[in-house]
């Protein structure tokens, strides 16, 4: 089984069948509008007290909400409805369902839910950041364009494997469904640079629920902030969570037994 | 002939928390967890031919779930050797995996607002079944099942047989040569048991599919499997022809007697089980049922009288009922 035909399998019937409902893209427009509105009332309110915060200008925030805004739409359009599905699916018992397919069972897991009109806020993301690189007047080199798309690849994959480990103590505890709330208010803090935080809240953003690395560190590099050194540093620390998260969900795996008997 | 399921001296205990009820417990067991081991399947054996339709009998909570689960790889067994079609379930390699099928009838794996063509699609991507072949397989299944009309409609639209038929049919889609069949028939009504039934016994005779199931419906084990294993408390009770296990559990006949009289008194010639209208019918032990049936015929003015065996349920329920007696 190639694990990319099916995740696109999985991808094309999810669009095909999120198209009959077309009323989702219009709340979801709807959504995508009151958080950007509530974002700039957010700036506009900071910046008539100060010029620049931690550093960052007021165009240069702009793009980092709009960051924010893609890397919210990725999570929610991907990350969150399968790790929701898995945690429904441990309880209910129909995770062996996965587990009896001939295929990498984490693949699997991780590929089967798609919410397309979720996507609204990757573009809606795409645009807020393209009026910030307007305000700011400069353009976008090649190597910029990279390391942001690189950072931003990296980020993904690293809030991947936070909710993925966070899911798998779903094997033990059975009951984490008020997780995705928590994540939620934690990556809501990612809508600022995290260098406006105290320490201790910086270290916890940046290494226990990666949200610097989804979205500040993709901003640095869009704003002409970031060196090679940091993108290595991202690079290693995804290397890390990828591996964490597999054996944590392996050993979770080993300690189902599905619901019931 | 290799066996195609064989099973040795399988055990399987789980190790579960236990505490009493109540907060003081409850507060308690989150600092000094007890545990208690539960045999769920405790030294079982059994061999099954390829082709074979066996069915799988016991109590709720007798281990035949975890014994299916064991077989399907889902679980380790704490002892003992499994070997399904020359493989080791635990070890879950995708060769094996891609030629046995799980159905649980209580449980649904088709998503509940995809039609079911479009899960069949997904079916399909995961066990990379050739296009050809796929379809053909498809349409004969869906024909056989009668749901052209309702592979395209959402399965939440479907009735909870019709969801069951399109959950068969999704899960043979890859033609298994091994079917674990866990209460494929749970909860439907007879027509749709039987359509099932049917289905599973033209599966098998047209792939040569080995088929285990549990069943609480007799009529499903009776209509598919000539042989059947009765577990009980983890460990084999039974294994054998379905007929002989009548013949060896039970030690009774049923007696229907119909009298223009319906106030005579029978409880001399036998248990009285039930008694409507002129209709009585009673329990009697094998060895006595010549004897009290000339008893009954000269004794007293007889319109009818039937003899029959103990229906099965009563068979598999007077097995379970004697080895509770015996510990």
């Amino acid at each position: 089984m190639n694990p990319i035909k099916l995740a696109l399998t999985y991808l094309r019937i999810g669009v095909l069948n999120e198209m009959q409902y077309r009323v989702n893209f219009f709340i979801q427009l709807l959504q995508s509008f009151i958080s950007v509105a509530t974002g700039l009332i957010g700036l506009s309110l900071v910046f008539g007290q100060v010029t620049t915060l931690a550093g960052w200008s007021r165009p240069e925030l702009l793009a980092v909400m709009g960051v924010h805004l893609l890397m919210g739409g990725v999570i929610r359009s991907i990350i969150q409805p399968n790790m929701e599905r898995l945690m429904d699916d441990v309880r209910n018992g129909t995770l062996d369902f996965a587990l009896t397919k001939p295929a990498d069972a984490q693949t699997l897991i991780s590929v089967r839910e798609f919410r397309f009109w979720q996507l609204v806020d990757v573009i809606v993301g795409m645009v807020v950041i393209s009026i910030a690189f307007f305000q700011l007047k400069s353009s976008l080199g090649i190597f910029q364009l990279l390391g942001f798309l690189a950072a931003l690849l990296m980020g993904g994959v690293m809030l991947y494997s936070v909710w993925l480990m966070v899911t798998s103590i779903s094997f033990w505890v059975i009951r984490v469904q008020d997780i995705s709330n928590l994540f939620e208010g934690l990556y809501a803090a990612g809508r600022w640079p995290i260098g406006i935080y105290p320490d201790w809240l910086r270290t916890g953003l940046t290494f226990l629920v990666p949200v610097a690395f989804a979205v500040t560190v993709p901003a640095e590099a869009l704003t002409n902030r970031l060196d090679g050194t940091s993108l290595l540093f991202a690079f290693g620390m995804t290397i890390l969570f990828v591996i964490f998260a597999r054996g944590l969900w392996l050993l979770g795996l080993s300690n189902y037994s599905g619901a019931s008997s | 002939m290799t066996p195609a399921i064989s099973v040795s001296k399988l055990s399987k205990h789980y190790k579960v928390p236990e505490r009493e009820g109540g907060m003081k417990a409850a507060v308690a067991s989150l600092f000094n967890r007890k545990y208690r081991t539960v045999k769920a399947v405790d030294d079982i054996s059994f061999s099954i031919e390829p082709g074979e339709i066996v069915g799988f009998l016991g109590p709720n909570g007798a281990g035949k779930t975890t014994t299916l689960k064991v077989l399907s790889g889902l679980l380790h067994p704490t002892e003992g050797m499994v070997n399904v079609i020359g493989y080791e379930p635990t070890k879950r390699s995708h060769d094996y995996l891609r030629q046995v099928a799980l159905v649980m009838g209580n449980r649904n794996q088709l998503s509940w607002d995809l039609p079911a063509i479009d899960s069949f699609e997904l079916q399909r991507a995961i066990y990379s079944i050739p296009a050809s072949e796929f379809k053909k397989t498809r349409d004969d299944f869906i024909d056989l099942l009668e749901l052209k009309d309702l592979v395209n409609k959402p399965i939440r639209n479907l009735s909870l047989g019709e969801r069951m038929k399109m959950e068969i049919v999704g899960a043979l889609l890859h033609r298994p040569k091994v079917l674990f069949l866990d209460e494929p028939t749970i909860g439907l009504d007879v027509t749709m048991q039987r359509r099932i039934r049917a289905f599973i016994k033209e599966y098998n005779q047209r792939w040569g599919a080995t088929v285990l199931l549990t069943s609480h419906y007799m009529a499903d084990v009776e209509a598919l499997c000539k042989r059947v294993i009765v577990i009980h408390h983890g460990q084999t009770l039974f294994d054998g022809e379905l007929s002989r296990l009548v013949t060896q559990f039970s030690s009774f006949k049923t007696l229907g007697v119909t009298l223009p009289n319906p106030e005579a008194d029978l409880s001399q010639y036998g248990e009285v089980l039930t008694r409507d209208g002129a209709r009585v019918t009673l329990r009697v032990a094998k060895s006595k049922t010549s004897q009290v049936t000339a008893n009954l015929l000269s004794d007293l003015q007889v319109d009818d009288l039937t003899v029959e065996d103990t229906p099965i349920d009563d068979v598999i329920d007077s097995v379970f009922t004697s080895t509770e007696e015996a510990k």
